[in-house]
């Protein structure tokens, strides 16, 4: 094969061609860690397709062999009425450019295939729901429809009790029709074959949308790069109630502790967690409800992070109690907790003191000077979500624009929103910090906080404002206006009532890895008024010689 | 045959403006509808007599002055429907939100871009001390908004109110350009403050609700 290239630990392949997340999986497999049976069709097929708006010659031909593959391996047919097979397709280059490309789950998920699944699982719900989730991802990847359009045909059905989940989803799997007919003129492909081969083009040329390139602009990524395609067997985290998904850390990633953090959803796919869009629950309940699944995955952070010698993050899928990983990443630690781990890594004889300190860099430390909630103690917490713009503010809780601007000539307020509008503005300027429901790092809201220098929370999924009733829920309880909150809007909690707040200077670990640096720069310790931190870690990496 | 593009009436202008901005000044409303700021007032005193729109001398630092009442809302609602279909409108705006969502996600992240710079898995903030990190997201922005200028040509071809977004838009952009760094995201009038408006204007223009 030249295009395709298996997903075992024999493929030897560096990241340019598989992409971060097919070379991270290949290494898992290495690792012998679970991880559903695919391939990866690699970069340069990318840029073929890209220069020549086709697949390029045997590209055809090696997906079809690598699908028989697959089949022969799972003892399923993509596509068929019995005992169907779907896949997972999915973006990833060697440099990660996170929801900009495409990634369109359940391919092969045909009408029949749908009916298969049901028949095979006596679970009609579940094949519905597997079929949307094709459909919802095949609407944006290939026939370009808006998330909002998608969101509004879900809200159209939304109609029905609980009980009615059949004729709701089919209902919703009836509007996504309609809107990829109206889209592309025509109607899905109802030809497995095809419709993988539509998802892998997809991907392909999600690397070149003008939103990608002004990416990759901003972010100094060259355009040539390319993505590979990651097609593996699904494993279906909204199989049942043993089944779920979630993110994993090997290490807390708002403090650096040697403790795993992350969150996890029972009964949905892994787009569900990404998209922040419903509300997750600590990792620490797979211990209760999954004891396995949370062994196993304890003992795979543990062998990965052997193997990085650095905290390290996973995607993880379970199927009805059987744990599968997706991806494996670096842990992405910055500030307070890089340094907690760089310096817990050499206590631990993991890496050596000078490579402690070459893990941390001087943008580490200006960021680790962020105040922060101080998370040793037993916090209160209202609610967790993205922090969008960095800070600590405490204040009295309002839920809408008019109300913040009213209590805040009694003091501080914290304006919590479902999301924000224009509307809104006068309230965020008189509230000292921000909470919305909805919305990314990237939101109205977010780039509205931070143009005006507000700590801000977006995103807390489980967080639902009633502004009629004066009062917002989140996780079963109720607090009316005029609770006194704290929001950090670098970790994304919002707390109840007011906790100690940190800066560096009291951190130990910091104090630790900058005494390591006088040691290796020769540097006096204690030495004149307050010697920058961000020198004395300067000098000790010029000492190393790094630049 | 070519239709010209349905004018708005000053009042309704007016009226929708607050619908779309906000508490606001008469000054930012006069910038925002594009009249003089004594016409703006005159069609404010009328809509107030009308009870439509209240003024509020205890609002909060510049938002001071000019807000819409309960029926104030509805009856922009009702005017900018029936002006939308008066107009034969429904079908273009349809369109252009469509090309609009494709276009925001990529604002968005330009003006994350402008606001936080990332540097080995650090998100800090922009202090704007380094003119090339600053002249490439300009340059992004410069070519979003040749994109969103032919959007928006096309809305204004059909609701001829739509051209004020244009203007404004192109005159926050050249001011950033020229150095004036808050005119991306900080200022009333910069660059992703009147994208916010001009989102919800297309939600409001449509019916959409924002949930």
């Amino acid at each position: 094969m030249i295009w395709i290239h298996p997903l075992s630990p024999e493929t030897e392949e560096p990241p340019d061609v598989l992409g971060g997340k097919g070379h991270g999986l290949v290494v898992l497999r290495r690792l012998g860690l679970p991880v559903p049976p695919g391939f990866v069709i690699g970069t340069g097929a990318c840029l073929a397709f890209l220069r020549d708006g086709r697949f390029p010659d045997g590209l055809g031909a090696e997906l079809a062999t690598a699908v028989s593959g697959l089949e022969a391996a799972t003892r399923r047919r993509l596509g068929a009425p019995e005992r169907p097979l779907a896949v997972s397709v999915r973006s990833g280059g060697s440099v990660s450019m996170p929801g900009m490309m495409n990634t369109v789950l359940n391919v092969g998920l045909t009408s029949e295939a749908t009916a298969g699944l049901a028949a095979e699982t006596g679970d009609v719900r579940f094949a519905l729901d597997s079929r949307l989730r094709f459909l919802s991802g095949f609407a944006s990847a290939v026939a370009g429809v808006p998330p909002e359009s998608l969101d509004a045909a879900a809200r159209a059905v939304a109609g029905h009790g609980p009980g009615d989940d059949e004729a709701r989803l089919a209902e919703t799997i009836a509007g996504v029709e309609a809107l990829i007919r109206e889209r592309t003129g025509g109607p899905v492909p109802d030809d497995a074959a095809r419709q993988l081969e539509l998802a892998v083009g997809a991907v392909f040329s999600s690397w070149d949308t003008p939103r990608a390139r002004t990416y990759r602009t901003l972010h100094g990524i060259p355009h040539d790069l390319g993505t590979a395609v990651t097609v593996q067997a699904m494993v279906f985290g909204n199989r049942d109630g043993r089944s779920g998904t979630g993110v994993a850390f090997s290490r807390d990633p708002n403090t650096g502790e040697s403790v795993p953090y992350g969150d996890v959803l029972f009964g949905r796919q892994g787009e569900d967690v990404v998209s922040g869009r419903s509300a997750t629950l600590p990792l620490g309940e797979l211990a209760g409800r999954e004891p396995a699944v949370w062994a196993r995955l304890l003992d795979a952070l543990e062998r990965i992070e052997g193997h990085c010698r650095d905290a390290c993050q996973v995607e993880f899928t379970f199927e009805a109690g059987e744990l599968w990983l997706l991806q494996v990443r670096p842990g992405g630690l910055a500030g307070r907790a890089a340094v907690r781990v760089a310096v817990d890594l050499a206590d631990e004889g993991v890496i050596s003191r000078r490579e402690a300190l070459l893990r941390v860099s001087p943008r580490h430390l200006r960021y680790a000077r962020t105040p922060r909630i101080e998370t040793a103690g037993t916090l209160d917490v209202l609610t967790r979500g993205l922090g969008a713009c960095p800070g600590v503010a405490a204040g009295r809780l309002a839920t809408t624009a008019d109300r913040a601007v009213r209590m805040a000539a009694d003091g501080p307020v914290i304006l919590v929103r479902p999301q924000t509008s224009p509307l809104d503005m006068h309230g965020l300027a008189a509230a000292a910090g921000v909470v919305t429901a909805r919305g990314g790092p990237a939101s109205h809201a977010a780039v509205v906080a931070r143009a005006m220098g507000k700590p801000a929370v977006v995103g807390a999924a489980d967080l639902t404002v009633d502004d009629a009733a004066a009062s917002v829920r989140a996780g079963g309880r109720v607090f009316p206006e005029g609770t006194l909150v704290t929001v950090d809007g670098t970790g994304g909690e919002v707390v109840v009532g007011s906790p100690r707040v940190v800066t560096a200077p009291t951190d130990p670990h910091l104090h630790r890895l900058l005494e390591w640096a006088d040691q290796v720069s020769g540097g006096v310790p204690g030495a004149g008024p307050e010697r920058d931190d961000a020198e004395r870690l300067r000098a000790a990496h010029a000492a190393s010689g790094a630049h | 045959m070519l239709r010209s593009p349905h004018s708005t009436s000053d009042d309704l202008l007016v009226l929708h403006a607050l619908r779309c901005i906000g508490f606001a000044a008469l000054s930012r409303l006069a910038e925002a509808t594009g009249l003089s700021e004594s016409d703006t007032e005159s069609e404010l005193i009328d809509l107030a007599v009308a009870g439509l729109v209240t003024r509020d001398s205890g609002g909060f630092g510049d938002f001071g002055g000019w807000g819409l009442s309960e029926a104030g809302r509805a009856a922009d609602a009702e005017r900018i429907r029936d002006e939308l279909d008066t107009a034969g409108a429904r079908t273009a705006v349809t369109r252009a939100y469509d090309d609009f969502l494709v276009l925001n996600p990529e604002l968005l992240d330009i003006c994350t871009a402008w606001q936080l710079r990332s540097a080995g898995g650090v998100m800090t903030a922009n202090d704007h001390t380094d003119p090339v990190y600053d002249s490439r997201v300009l340059e992004r922005l410069a070519d979003l908004h040749r994109r969103a200028d032919a959007v928006c040509a096309g809305l204004s071809a059909a609701l001829l109110r739509f051209q004020r977004y244009r203007i404004r838009l192109a005159t926050a952009l050249a001011r950033a350009e020229a150095g004036a760094v808050e005119y991306v995201t900080d200022d009333f009038e910069s660059y992703h403050t009147v994208w916010f408006q001009l989102h919800e204007d297309l939600l409001a223009t449509l019916g959409i609700p924002r949930n």
